[in-house]
């Protein structure tokens, strides 16, 4: 098995993302029943872990969008993803090997 | 209170249909009991307004929910839609390939049975002949599957006995984790047999007396959100405070008993969606013919329930005078309903005044 791109991270499809009025949302994996509390920039990268696009492109995304982001960002969204990673939110697509 | 964007959980009374009439059943003769059950493919539609509504768990009662022949099909939809699930039962109409079929699914956080008694004798009296053999050998199906099972006790006149056995039967000989209790409340079927099924002030005393007690020595494995035992624990509570000189209990003083439209919403069986499955006159619209989201956010009924607890006890004709006021919540509003016809009002049933007046009695040794 090969990943496909290790760049674009792909949101665990059967987590829910649960957003409220006020800014905090929850990713709820109804598998486990575990829940993780995301603020609003962790719910602007959750929408688009759609395996299509690279951390440059979500994090330029974000500074086009929001306001007052760090020079960090990347390395934030980096520690951001390993975190949904080890909790089994996100995977990346592996690469189907061909049969005979 | 900020208002959730949906519900959390929705409980969906699934059917009107039970193989069993027992005799304080909260169903039968309420307004959920409609005569005809919603089709399977209205209720998977549901599912999927609930899934985009991101509401995380749906808690499956009834009447009695194996009753339908599609309660399988039912579950798939729940898991295909993200959601876990609770199923709340008599338990008698679980089979070995039900039980397997729910361990398999991995979502099930718990699956509560009624027991009323350590034995036949004492169980079947209010729920019917044969009702306590099948409904053990569903409990031992569920833990045979390692399913995440409970009890529920519901307290009546006739099994006020056999608390002490009820307690050792379960804890010790079905080593449960623990069981939760209520009592006959005048709802349903209860209220044309009150008389013989629900507490005097005498028994409730006892009860109360006894559960605390059992409570504390299986190291609090018996638990309560009504009844006897949960009663105790608040009247222990407000007696106390008021002992102590305090003025006040934080938020006590006014109709605050109840968080209906927190987190919460329910469906009778006929996809009529209301408040609480016990409260069920109070209709909100009809699934797939209304959006969810729209009903929790806007709907009149429910920003009425939910303005509750602002209205203070001392509005309250049945309230003046009372010296527990300031430590008083109402308690809940269905039994308020069922009781004097109104739902923003305190609940007789659950009076501490009334009660000490019929001559019921919170014992010192009773206090934690």
């Amino acid at each position: 098995m090969e990943i496909k791109d290790k760049n674009k991270p792909i949101a665990n499809p059967s987590v829910v993302l649960r957003e409220e009025f006020d800014d905090w949302a929850i990713l709820f994996d109804p598998d486990t029943a575990e829940g993780f509390a995301v603020d609003p920039v962790g719910v602007f990268i959750w929408k688009r872990l759609d395996g299509r696009h690279t951390a440059e492109e979500i994090v330029a995304e974000l500074r086009k969008n929001c306001k007052n982001v760090p020079d960090e960002a990347l390395t934030h969204y980096n520690e951001f993803i390993a975190e949904l990673i080890k909790r089994g939110l996100v995977g990346k697509e592996i690469k189907k090997e061909k049969t005979a | 209170m900020r208002l959730m964007n949906t519900p959390r959980e929705v409980d969906l009374c699934v059917t009107t249909r039970c193989n069993l009439r027992c005799k304080y059943c909260s169903h039968f003769s309420s307004a959920s009991d409609v005569g005809k059950d919603l089709p399977t493919e209205e209720w998977l539609k549901f599912f999927e307004e609930l899934n985009r509504c991101s509401v995380l768990k749906a808690c499956i009662g009834g009447g009695e929910p194996l009753c339908r022949e599609d309660f399988p099909e039912l579950v798939e939809g729940i898991l295909k839609n993200k959601m876990r699930y609770d199923i709340m039962t008599n338990g008698t109409l679980i089979t070995d390939e039900l039980a397997s079929f729910l361990a398999s699914t991995k979502r099930c956080d718990s699956i509560q049975v009624s027991i009323d008694g350590s034995n036949s004798a004492v169980h079947d009296t209010c729920r019917g002949e044969g009702s306590f053999v099948k409904a053990i050998a569903g409990l031992k199906l569920l833990q045979k599957y390692s399913l995440p099972v409970t009890v529920r006790v519901t307290v009546h006149k006739d099994n006020l006995a056999d608390l002490d056995n009820i307690a050792e039967f379960l804890l010790e000989e079905m080593k449960l984790p623990g069981f939760s209790t209520n009592s006959a409340s005048y709802m349903g079927l209860c209220r044309q047999n009150a008389e013989q099924l629900m507490l005097a002030p005498e028994e409730r005393s006892f009860a109360m007396r006894k559960l605390l007690d059992l409570s504390q020595k299986y190291n609090n494995r018996i638990t309560a959100q009504a009844g006897p035992l949960s009663e105790a624990y608040e009247w222990l509570q407000m007696t106390d405070a008021r002992r102590k000189g305090q003025k006040s209990i934080q938020d006590r003083g006014f109709l605050s008993g109840c968080g209906v439209g927190g987190d919460k919403l329910a469906v009778r069986p006929d996809g009529t969606i209301v408040p609480c499955f016990q409260l069920p006159h109070i209709e909100l619209g009809r699934i797939n013919q209304v959006e969810l989201k729209d009903v929790w956010q806007n709907h009149p009924e429910l920003k009425r329930l939910r303005e509750r607890n602002n209205i203070p006890l001392s509005d309250f004709e049945f309230c003046r005078g009372c010296e527990y006021i300031n430590f008083c919540t109402g308690n809940c509003p269905a039994l308020a309903y069922t009781i004097c016809g109104d739902e923003n009002h305190p609940s007789p049933d659950a009076c501490l005044k009334r009660f000490l007046e019929a001559g019921g009695r919170l014992l010192e040794k009773c206090q934690k």
